[in-house]
């Protein structure tokens, strides 16, 4: 039997730690996400790097990983300020390493350097792929399409309570310098970390039970320090904005890209200040513009009441005028009909006069002395007219007038 | 008869009326007299009209002025 090589554990790390750096002696630039990311008192940063299959479900490598403090103390800030992200779990990197092995700690990775442009990258394409989604299901613009309320001065706010970016968009709206007023409410959230997304979440479903209430919504974080606005880039956040019905407003305090809540935001401003600042800027002109109606309907009223009364004294100059010639009129109208009675009953007089006087003629023309005189006799038999032959016989006596006297004769002979 | 109240033109018509039957010889000599002392109230009545609405149109232009 052949004797056995045997070898301490130490020394077989030993002989992997020479193979390592004999075979991977160089520096490497690893694609990899974070996980587990903590820095103790000293300043170093310890942590994990993970990837993911396709489907992002499962693991499919791991490693370790340290920063030591004299590296991470310039990295992170560098990294910070360069993605508008904090340096921690879940986001993806592009980071220097140098493959280490350590007998009693195994199989670790140095950060020598990070490439803060990769993770934008990634970043931006999340972004536009939250953003392609929206706009796929029509729910991008909803947002801006709202009009924001003539004046908006109920103000629910979504911030966090202890951070100064409230206080600063307070103080902004109520020391306006045209002493315009608001009525601002905090809806609390967590402006950082992983909880943004459902506690902004919650806070606009709180806006919401009491919509009525409220003229816009304005979600601000305070400025300072570059930190994390992962919780900003969500598709579940961005949604609820775009489809709340009041205009949302923004101003999360970050000066690079806009977040996804920013592009679905009605109006996105960098600060709380300026947030504030929009308010009133819109309230002042609403102010500026009533101001400006109210004087125009003044001075139409005015132009309007003395066109009025320039129109009232023409007309009552024309009144004098208009009645006497009326007046007259009337007075000509009752004369004259008062003349035509007159002279109409005077011509009916005279002409029953003549009628008279034709009758009177007539009526002479026809009496008996008229006859006489004119030659005819009237032969009377014992007083009375003899029209009638047969009223005589042989023998009668009778009498005959004349215009002058008359004669008494014998009737000798009656011929018929 | 101008004893209803009647108006100005009311008035007027009926003057027009009776004048124009006199001058066409509608009317007899009996009715003739009726119907002249009824013009002749009628013109007064049309007349004081006048006078009154006068009067009270002065007063009228007086007080505005």
């Amino acid at each position: 039997m052949q004797e056995k090589q045997v070898i301490s554990l130490y020394e077989l790390n030993s002989l992997v730690k020479q193979a390592l750096r004999y075979h991977l002696p160089d520096t490497y630039w690893v694609q990899a996400e974070l996980s587990d990311v903590r820095s103790n008192y000293s300043g170093h940063c310890y942590l994990e790097f993970v990837q993911k299959d396709v489907s992002g479900n499962n693991l499919i490598a791991k490693a370790r990983g340290t920063i030591w403090s004299n590296i991470y103390k310039l990295l992170k800030p560098y990294f910070e300020q360069e993605t508008g992200r904090a340096f921690t779990s879940g986001i993806k990197v592009l980071v220097k390493v140098s493959v280490e092995f350590h007998e009693l700690y195994g199989y670790s990775l140095t950060v020598l350097d990070i490439d803060p442009s990769y993770t934008v990258g990634d970043m931006i394409r999340k972004r536009r792929e939250i953003l392609r989604r929206l706009e796929e299901e029509g729910i991008l613009d909803m947002n801006k399409e709202l009009m924001l309320s003539m004046n908006p001065q109920r103000v629910a706010v979504i911030s966090s309570a202890t951070a100064a970016g409230y206080g600063d968009f307070c103080n902004q709206l109520q020391n306006n310098p045209y002493g315009l007023v608001f009525y601002p409410k905090l809806f609390p959230a967590i402006m950082q970390g992983d909880r943004v997304e459902e506690t902004i979440i919650m806070a606009l479903n709180n806006i919401y039970e009491e919509i009525d209430f409220w003229d816009v919504v304005v979600i601000i974080r305070g400025g300072g320090a570059t930190s994390d606005l992962t919780g900003f880039d969500s598709y579940e956040l961005a949604a609820n904005c775009a489809q709340f019905p009041l205009p949302v407003i923004t101003g999360i305090g970050h000066e690079r890209d806009d977040t996804v809540i920013d592009s679905v935001a009605h109006t996105r401003v960098k600060t709380p200040t300026a947030a504030a600042e929009y308010l009133i800027a819109h309230l002042y002109d609403i102010a500026l513009k009533l101001e400006d109606y109210a004087a125009r309907m003044v001075d139409k009223v005015e132009l309007r009441m003395h066109r009025e009364k320039e129109r009232i004294s023409r007309l009552s100059e024309r009144i004098p005028m208009g009645t006497k010639t009326c007046l007259q009129a009337g007075y000509y109208r009752v004369d004259r009909i008062h003349q035509r009675l007159g002279m109409a009953v005077q011509n009916k007089l005279m002409k029953e006069n003549h009628r008279l006087e034709l009758l009177q003629q007539h009526v002479k023309a026809a009496s008996p002395e008229h006859l006489l005189k004119r030659g005819y006799s009237i032969t009377l038999l014992n007083g009375k007219s003899v029209s009638d032959i047969s009223q005589l016989k042989q023998g009668d006596i009778v009498t005959t007038c004349y215009a002058r006297g008359e004669t008494k004769s014998v009737i000798i002979e009656i011929k018929k | 008869m101008a004893t209803k109240k009647k108006t100005y033109e009311e008035a007027m018509r009926r003057l027009e009326e009776i004048v124009k039957k006199v001058e066409t010889d509608g009317l007899d000599i009996d009715s003739l007299g009726e119907h002249l002392k009824e013009a002749k109230e009628l013109i007064k009545f049309c007349r004081d009209k006048l006078y009154k609405a006068d009067a009270e149109i002065k007063k009228m232009l007086e007080e505005t002025e």
